[in-house]
């Protein structure tokens, strides 16, 4: 009887999901590309301020100031993560054009948008670690290697799939 | 319920039309012989009705190939999605794969946990069976469209409704069987009319989607590869601090 019960919950989970994504489609067709503040982002994600503000006031005060740091860091990336998502429908049309240049332009600018997507996601790992506990400063020495794979899967697959698509892995 | 059926019917005819019309047969080869047997499933309900036990085999035999057809549907459109996208192609795989490992382990546990005993345990056994596949098949189709969400994946048209047309078909089609088993005969009837009415429901969502024209998207500035890559660079900058 349980295994049923959960069986007829998966069923109409799935229906839920469905009717998210449907929605979701539609407001994916109207959603546009939206300006980031990258200068107004940088400050935010600034080490030294976070060290500054750490000595300055009281571990309280610190955890209550870095979590809004992290909420606000935490809609930039979000923003950044729509954008690319918008970029690569904005360029589908594009990637099948029959113009060999356009077509070539486009796959170029949809990989990179979709390398963008991901780090995003990785930027979300981080971020949510720290809102949850903000003393920690998660550093390169534990992201970096997981990067570094992921980088060299890109170059790799660019190497086998698009060879003249590739320039971007060396962007991230 | 003989309208219902006759209607449905006539939307499976439209369906296989459609799509030999539309070339789409080419694009979509597995999802094209999906809509095929499911027509000849249809007809062979009509032909071999007087005859129990000769529709007893056929009706299993195409409902298997259907549900074989229904994961290769899936798998079709999983390519298709990712036919745009070379950068996700090596980990979308192995995620598909480790996704497809931990259903069939899902739809494994299903049919040891509820498989019958007793004298009607050929037919409530194959009941099981069809509900662990579709257990899989549901589970593969919720993967797709939350990979897609998590990537940011751009769904087309035609991938979109050939997918949501067989999730919901699928998802009623799992409850029903699951509940099958297990209820009286009054409520079997009403299964089976959710069933034919979700089947229905699903054949009009691809006919909708196959031959509605898509709606002029709104026109947007793309951005230059230069904003891209100053996304990219704070991106990083963030990853890396």
């Amino acid at each position: 009887m349980i295994v049923t019960m959960i069986v007829i919950v998966l069923a109409l989970s799935a229906m839920g999901i469905f009717y998210t994504q449907v929605r979701s489609r539609r407001n994916a067709a109207l959603q546009a590309v939206r300006p980031v503040d990258l200068q107004a982002f940088r400050t935010l994600m600034d080490r030294d301020d976070e060290a500054f503000l750490r000595g300055n006031v009281s571990s309280s005060r610190f955890r209550r100031l870095k979590r809004q740091r992290v909420g606000v860091m935490l809609r930039y990336v979000s923003r950044i993560a729509g954008n690319a998502s918008a970029v690569v429908r904005l360029s589908e049309s594009a990637r099948l054009s029959s113009d060999p240049d356009v077509a070539e332009a486009a796959a170029q600018v949809i990989n990179l948008a979709t390398q963008i997507r991901m780090q995003c996601l990785l930027a979300f790992g981080k971020l949510s670690l720290e809102f949850v506990v903000p003393s920690l400063q998660l550093t390169p020495a534990i992201l970096v290697p997981r990067y570094q794979a992921l980088r060299e899967n890109v170059r790799l697959l660019g190497t086998l799939q698009t060879q003249q698509l590739t320039p971007n892995a060396e962007a991230i | 319920m003989t309208s219902l059926v006759q209607f449905g019917f006539l939307l499976q005819l439209g369906l296989v039309a459609a799509l030999l019309i539309k070339r789409l047969w080419r694009k979509f080869p597995y999802f094209s012989f999906y809509a095929v047997v499911s027509l000849l499933h249809t007809t062979s309900y009509y032909v071999l009705r007087q005859h129990r036990g000769a529709y007893f085999y056929t009706y299993w035999i195409l409902e298997s190939i259907t549900v074989l057809l229904g994961l290769a549907v899936v798998y079709e459109i999983f390519q298709h999605l990712l036919a745009a996208q070379p950068a996700l192609h090596k980990l979308a795989k192995r995620v598909f794969q480790v996704a497809a490992i931990a259903l069939l382990a899902a739809g494994t546990t299903v049919v040891y946990l509820q498989w019958p005993s007793g004298a009607k345990s050929l037919s409530s056994g194959v009941f099981v069976v069809e509900e662990a596949s579709r257990v899989i098949e549901i589970g593969l189709l919720v993967f797709l469209f939350l990979f897609s969400s998590i990537f940011g994946l751009h769904w087309r048209r035609y991938e979109f409704g050939i997918a949501l047309g067989l999730g919901i078909f699928v998802a009623v089609q799992l409850a029903v069987v699951t509940m099958n088993a297990r209820v009286g005969l009054t409520v079997v009837q009403t299964l089976s009319f959710i069933r034919i009415i979700s089947y229905s429901s699903s054949l009009l969502i691809w006919l909708g989607y196959i031959l509605v024209p898509e709606s002029v998207a709104v026109q947007a500035e793309v951005p230059k590869r230069a904003q891209l890559e100053q996304w990219n660079r704070a991106m990083m900058e963030l990853i890396n601090q």
